[in-house]
């Protein structure tokens, strides 16, 4: 019998699964230190899947020996169970089954649809967009003023004639530095299993939290990697007002969907004019220590013999 | 030996240049300089039918030209390219979206007031 075990991994589910991701998400620190709220984020992402399916297992198997991968391995070789085996213990190993499949599956899924809308719209792209102002930046003649990049293998990285037109030459600069922020540091890849909490649980309220949150920080992030590489007097004004200035700008584009209230896009800019001061190192590495146990515990708990 | 994707680019700016439709010996004429084969004309053709960017018609030789202008294709490709399918996956990174003027002018007074750092 696991009870203690299965018990504690369905607390930490719940836990994971609504007040940790909306205490996440509400905080202040993480526009203090993205990179560090991105790995916060990932733990919880991953912790929570795996406390979710473990708690099923757990209970599920708990007939057949007394650790997991004991108890696994006895079923596994269908030995006879130690103790009697009830419904529900099938119940919640199948729901395991279920919960593992389809979270795995809509990963995989989501990560081809992914890649085949981003092969397509590289090729289309290709076809319609001249060389750019930068080497690596290509131009698309549109009036509105857009900045974006498609990741992959052949990263394309496309700047609207609008765009061009708008900003100065150092507000451009930052804007390619952005960009290729998102690209040095594989953004998208942060972002993916988000894309499939959010796909395969829509019921729950926090998985939809977290992807805004992830995406609010992936891109205070590359505001702040690309800060490091401009040159000017005031990088962080001139970032700023690049944002501000595209932000502003009509001519008939979708808007997206962080701007559907603004305030992703207010919250950037009010951090590059008044930068809160770092994250202290204690608190960076307070931070980092709990994102590892937070994977540590599952993982623990599911390996230990039972408690 | 030039890419297709250049080859692409290349014929699209003649059939944008055109006055109507063009066969397809003339824009392998065109593009002697490259010293494009015309099936490899054909082909890129094809591939920019697939695409949507080119049509032809049913004279003898055919007559290819462009679907639509540059700038209608430009408008019609920022459409699909940043629609909301795209967003909720993550297809790409945008710079900023869009905001509403009320948004968009709260966020020029708070660059006007924001102290310079």
């Amino acid at each position: 019998m696991l009870p203690a075990t299965a018990v504690a991994l369905a607390v930490l589910a719940a836990l994971l699964a609504w007040p940790v991701p909306a205490l996440l998400a509400r905080a202040h620190w993480p526009g203090r230190d993205p990179l560090v709220a991105l790995v916060c984020w990932q733990a919880v992402g991953l912790a929570g899947g795996l406390s979710i399916i473990g708690a099923l297992l757990v209970h599920g198997l708990a007939p057949w020996g007394h650790s997991l991968p004991e108890a696994w391995w006895s079923w596994v070789r269908d030995e006879p169970a130690g103790d009697p085996v009830r419904g529900d213990h099938w119940v919640t190993m199948t729901l395991a089954a279920v919960l593992a499949v389809e979270l795995v599956g809509v990963l995989a899924l989501s990560w081809w649809r992914t890649a085949r809308a981003r092969q397509r719209h590289r090729e289309l792209l290709e076809v319609v967009v001249r060389p750019g102002p930068q080497p690596d930046a290509r131009l698309l003649d549109h009036p509105a003023p857009v900045a974006f990049c498609i990741p992959g293998a052949r990263p394309l990285l496309v700047l609207s004639s609008g765009m061009v037109a708008e900003l100065d030459e150092g507000q451009l600069a930052a804007v390619v530095a952005h960009e290729r922020a998102h690209l040095a540091e594989h953004h998208h890849l942060l972002l993916l299993p988000f894309v499939a909490w959010k796909a395969a649980l829509p019921v729950l309220p926090a998985a939809e939290r977290a992807y805004g949150s992830v995406r609010e920080l992936v891109e205070m992030r590359a505001d702040d990697v690309a800060l490091g590489s401009l040159s000017g007097a005031t990088p962080r004004r001139t970032l700023a007002e690049a944002i501000v200035a595209a932000a502003g700008g009509t001519g008939g584009v979708p808007s997206g969907a962080l701007a559907v209230s603004g305030a992703g896009v207010r919250a950037r800019v009010v951090r590059l004019l008044e930068p809160a001061d770092p994250l202290p190192r204690k608190a960076r590495w307070a931070a980092l220590t709990g994102a590892v146990l937070l994977l540590l515990l599952p993982t623990a708990l599911l390996l230990l013999p039972a408690l | 030996m030039a890419s297709l994707g250049e080859l692409e680019r290349a014929l699209m700016e003649r059939l944008w240049a055109a006055d109507g439709p063009v066969a397809a010996t003339r824009l392998r004429d065109e593009l002697a300089d490259r010293g494009v084969a015309l099936t490899t004309v054909h082909t890129v053709l094809t591939r920019l039918e697939h695409k949507g960017f080119v049509q032809h018609d049913d004279s003898r030789p055919r007559g290819f030209s462009a679907r639509a202008s540059r700038a209608d294709h430009a408008a019609e490709l920022m459409h699909e390219v940043l629609g909301q399918a795209a967003d909720r996956h993550a297809v790409l990174a945008r710079f900023v979206g869009s905001v509403n003027d009320e948004e968009a002018r709260l966020l020029r007074e708070l660059l006007a007031g924001g102290s310079t750092g």
